[in-house]
């Protein structure tokens, strides 16, 4: 049976991978100097402060080294990289009439306005460099609720307030690409959720990369208040072409006192991106962060969500799938670090590896000193669907206090040739049931998502597993 | 002369400091070359004498090493162990580090040979400033092998233990299955426990296993346990005798094995 | 009756994570040397009531009272509690390796009674035990529950009480699970448990079989985590024809009427 494999150079993204040619207003040119931060920070109108800024983190990412884990970037060459694109629309729109029609069409086709229409409080929609579409429904922001691109928000009255939080939580020195972020970031959303407010509907930002070569550094900045709900939804993909491009996008997430933020994402950057994200959560006593995470796409990714738990009671929750295909190296997991008492923290994340895809789960678990009578469980599986694929785990743990309960389990494996069977002998092709299978090992996630969004992900999985034109 | 002891497959994120360990090499290191020819059984014990030691060991097809290494010495010791089985070959390794001043362990045992096997069985009982800092690398090349690697300790006072165990499955080991199993008792709130349990494989038709729990008792064994009266303090006592009673029951020396039992 | 053994005065209880209380009210008094059954429908709160009475730390005690020997055991530890002769023996007992069976009981009665027990004597004693239940003699040195089958676990735990010799043992659903034989095995047990006059009992089952050659004082049923009926043997069979459905309606008026003033 293994022997019937086949081997496909590359599955069929049709449903992403349509473009429009590249109808730019500005762009810097490609690489990275000062020259071009400067631009940038000129373009875009920033405050001093953030020029200055900007101009430091450059410095950083020049003296800082490339990580010395993960898969190799070497094909990544920053000269070739075009930083700044901006779409062909002189402002931020809140209709979609009124979205220039190449990029409405390219949401349209995504699916974007219909979700919004139907199960979304809010939307903010990135293409290249700038938000070109953010709307939130009037219930929302009668609350207070702010869901906005991030430049307004800088200029606005939010501006003292992201001067406090921006890249606090994720510094410049943290690794080269935090840095680069800082130097050359673009577009973003900032949501801030006022004490007691609940966000019942998701928020959604969905990011296009289009213009061939060019990086994405969206930034996303949340602040969620005491006691307040927020169900936070990011959705990324990319056409393919045949020079890398670049994601270095940033996260940053406060979550108040008693405060919940569920932040989930499905991740399907095309198979020529390097998605370089840092991701992270700060949390209050009592507060709660929930990530729920699928990576399908990009050519190589490090990714890795970090939860701080810096409050007594804090706690966090990961759920994660990575499923890497042909040409695919993987590297995703994440990072937990217990600061306070009875902090808990629960990791369950499933890897599929195919067609000699690579994917690697990496984790950081910290327990430290102050965190008496914390608690934390990791659970990751792997699914190893052929042999010329490859699939790592590498989980560290790191416990400094005796009053700790550190559960982890791992597991590698295959499909059982019994489960396929037994599916077969129900009426399936053999392809079918494995891909059955492979979303049934995926149920983790799915069944954390919006339905939408988990038959989204359901077909991502098919149409990896089909590796056909489907 | 500096040197990075320890230093597992693949490095994971920097901070961690997890990625080997960079310590003064003494000069004066014992090499051995112990080879068993096909279908020899040996048992060696290794207890105590010397402080830093290497050893290349060959089994050949069908042999079989059980090594029983003990440290109690109160001086720094650096291990370096390295096995290659061949066919049906088995390698034991003992290993127990019973309040030792600094171990350092780098154990790596390569399957070749199809059906081949490995089994580490480790206890440590850690105290005051006691260091551990331990390889344990399973490669597997043959069919059908088999790894299975168990680590059982308490750490008490300001102890250290760092234990990197790696399972890896390469490409062509049809058939083969590594197991990784890790329980750390930790007494005090001054120590330093790091565990990095990888699982590497590019080989789909093997089977991968680890579990580890690391902390304070679970707190359905105290209720189970004090509900037959014992008090917790002397429960902790007690368990944490019995997590090296069960590795040193394992020991196939029944003289060493009563010994340490009644120690 | 003199003072009872142990008396539950009107417990009210409930778990971390849940408003709804798991008891709300139930009342039950054992004396020494009786033998008594409780029963109930799934999810009555038959397990937590045991669980209440040894400690769990599990349950929070939100009212009412539970005596034994006179004193207020609510405030005592577990292995106070354990040592002031209760016995409870678990559906699902924890494996915990290094420590054989025999040793673990060995340990347990020396920390109970502060003696040193001569191993050759307490060997001696463990054979006894192990053949009146007709147990193999290797079974008390393996690890306590270790790769033991759930028959196994429950026959160990069957072992502890006879060699620890409690004043009160509960059973909770001892029998469940079990083949023919274990059971046979588990019910022997709890004859051979009864042989001492003073001992007592409380077996938490919904299964009659275990019951048939047992001498039982008093039948407690609880429904909605309150005692709804009381009587003698007789109430086994009635439960065995009719099953807990007119006891479940009993137990629906009797809470909506204890329900405290909201």
């Amino acid at each position: 049976m293994s022997e019937e494999k086949t081997i496909i150079e590359d599955i069929s993204r049709e449903f992403y991978d349509f473009r429009f040619e590249e109808n730019a207003a500005y762009k810097v040119d490609s690489g990275l100097t000062e020259e071009i931060v400067r631009q940038i920070s000129e373009e875009k109108n920033d405050p001093a402060w953030m020029r200055d800024f900007r101009l430091r983190c450059l410095g950083i990412f020049h003296r800082t080294a490339m990580p010395d884990w993960g898969p190799s970037i070497e094909g990544l060459n920053m000269d070739n990289i075009v930083t700044y694109v901006r779409p062909n629309t002189r402002r931020m729109q809140q209709s979609w009439d009124d979205v220039p029609s190449d990029i409405k069409d390219t949401f349209e086709r995504l699916g974007i306005p219909q979700s919004e229409r139907e199960s979304l409080a809010g939307v903010g929609a990135q293409y290249d460099s700038e938000l070109v579409y953010h709307n939130v429904r009037e219930e929302v922001s009668r609350q207070g609720v702010i869901y906005t691109d991030i430049e307004s928000a800088l200029r606005g009255p939010y501006g003292d307030m992201i001067k406090d939080h921006f890249m606090k939580l994720v510094p410049p020195t943290d690794h080269k690409f935090a840095a680069l972020h800082g130097a050359v970031w673009s577009g973003g959303s900032f949501v801030y959720v006022p004490k007691g407010a609940s966000v019942e509907i998701p928020l959604q930002s969905y990011f296009r990369l289009n213009a061939p070569g060019a990086g994405q550094f969206e930034h996303t900045l949340i602040i969620v208040e005491e006691g307040a709900y927020l169900h936070f939804i990011e959705g990324c993909s990319a056409p393919k072409y045949n020079v890398a491009n670049l994601h270095a996008g940033c996260v940053e997430l406060f979550v108040g006192k008693n405060a919940t933020l569920r932040y989930s994402t499905i991740e399907n950057w095309s198979k020529n991106m390097y998605n370089l994200n840092t991701k992270r959560a700060r949390v209050e006593e009592g507060g709660k962060i929930e990530w729920v995470s699928g990576s399908f796409g990009s050519h190589v990714s490090y990714l890795y969500p970090m939860s701080i738990l810096c409050g007594a009671g804090a706690r966090s929750e990961f759920t994660g799938v990575t499923f890497a295909g042909n040409g695919q190296n993987l590297d995703t997991g994440c990072k937990v670090v217990h600061q306070a008492p009875d902090t808990s923290s629960y990791v369950n994340t499933r890897s599929i590896s195919k067609s000699g895809g690579i994917s690697t789960f990496r984790s950081a678990l910290v327990i430290d000193q102050k965190a008496a009578g914390s608690k934390a469980s990791v659970s990751c599986q792997s699914l190893m669907l052929d042999d010329i694929s490859r699939s790592d785990t590498i989980p560290a743990m790191d416990i400094r206090t005796a009053k700790a309960d550190v559960g982890h389990e791992a597991k590698i494996g295959r499909i059982s040739d019994d489960a396929v069977f037994y599916l077969m002998s129900r009426g399936l092709s053999e392809d079918d049931a494995r891909a059955l299978i492979v979303s049934g090992f995926a149920e983790n996630v799915s069944k954390e998502l919006p339905l939408e969004y988990a038959v989204e992900m359901n077909n991502l999985i098919r149409i990896e597993m089909k590796g056909a034109i489907g | 002369m500096q040197k990075v002891l320890n230093k597992p497959l693949t490095n994971t994120f920097g901070w961690l400091h997890m990625n080997g360990t960079s310590l003064e090499i003494p000069e004066e290191t014992e090499e051995k070359a112990i080879v068993l020819s096909p279908s020899e059984e040996k048992q060696l014990i290794l207890d105590d004498a010397c402080p830093n030691r290497a050893l290349h060991i060959e089994v050949q097809e069908g042999a079989v090493l059980k090594l029983i290494q003990i440290s109690r010495s109160d001086e720094r010791g650096i291990h370096h162990i390295e096995v290659q089985l061949q066919k049906n070959g088995r390698f034991e390794w003992y290993r127990l580090i019973l309040g030792s001043a600094a171990v350092y362990d780098d154990c790596k045992v390569t399957l070749i040979g199809d059906d081949s096997s490995f089994t580490a069985r480790i206890g440590y009982d850690l105290k005051a400033e006691n260091r551990m800092d331990m390889n344990c690398e399973a490669v597997h090349l043959g069919k059908r092998t088999t790894s299975n690697i168990k680590a059982l300790g308490v750490l008490d006072g300001q102890a250290f233990k760092l234990l990197r165990g790696t399972i890896d499955l390469r490409t062509g080991c049809k058939g083969a299955k590594g197991d990784e199993y890790e329980d750390v008792l930790l007494l005090s709130d001054d120590v330093h426990n790091q565990s990095i349990p990888m699982i590497l494989c590019s080989e789909e038709d093997v089977e991968g296993n680890h579990g580890a729990t690391i902390g304070q008792l679970p707190e359905e064994l105290i209720y189970y346990m004090t509900s037959r009266g014992i008090e917790k303090d002397d429960l902790y006592t007690l368990m944490a005798r019995s997590r090296l009673d069960s590795i040193i029951q394992t020991l196939p020396d029944e003289a060493l094995r009563e010994a340490l039992l009644s120690r | 009756m003199s003072e009872p053994l142990l008396s539950i005065q009107n417990l009210f209880v409930s778990v971390e994570d849940s408003a709804e209380g798991i008891l709300n009210g139930a009342s039950l008094s054992i004396g020494k040397g009786e033998t008594h059954v409780l029963m109930g429908p799934n999810g009555a709160g038959k397990s937590t009531l045991a669980g209440a009475i040894m400690g769990n730390p599990a349950y929070q005690i939100t009212g009412g009272t539970i005596t034994f020997e006179g004193e207020n055991l609510l405030e005592k530890s577990v292995s106070e509690r354990a040592r002031s002769g209760l016995f409870l023996s678990f559906q699902n007992p924890i494996e915990v390796p290094g420590i054989s069976l025999s040793n673990f009981i060995r340990t347990a009665l020396e920390m109970r009674t502060g003696k040193k027990i001569r191993a050759w004597a307490f060997k001696k004693e463990v054979k006894q035990v192990l053949d009146a239940l007709q147990m193999d003699e290797e079974y008390a040195e393996r690890d306590l529950n270790v790769g033991f089958s759930g028959g196994e676990k429950k026959k160990a735990e069957i072992l502890q009480m006879l060699l620890l010799k409690p004043s009160l043992a509960i059973l909770d659903e001892t029998d469940s699970g079990l083949d023919v034989d274990a059971v046979r095995t588990v019910s022997k047990g709890i004859q051979e448990f009864q042989k001492d006059k003073d001992a007592s009992l409380l077996i938490i089952t919904h299964n009659a079989a275990i019951l048939s050659a047992l001498q039982v004082d008093q039948v407690h049923i609880l429904v909605d985590g309150r005692i709804v009926a009381e009587g003698g043997p007789e109430l086994i069979e009635e439960i065995e024809k009719e099953g807990f459905s007119h006891f479940e309606e009993a137990g629906v008026s009797a809470s909506e009427e204890g329900k405290p003033n909201e």
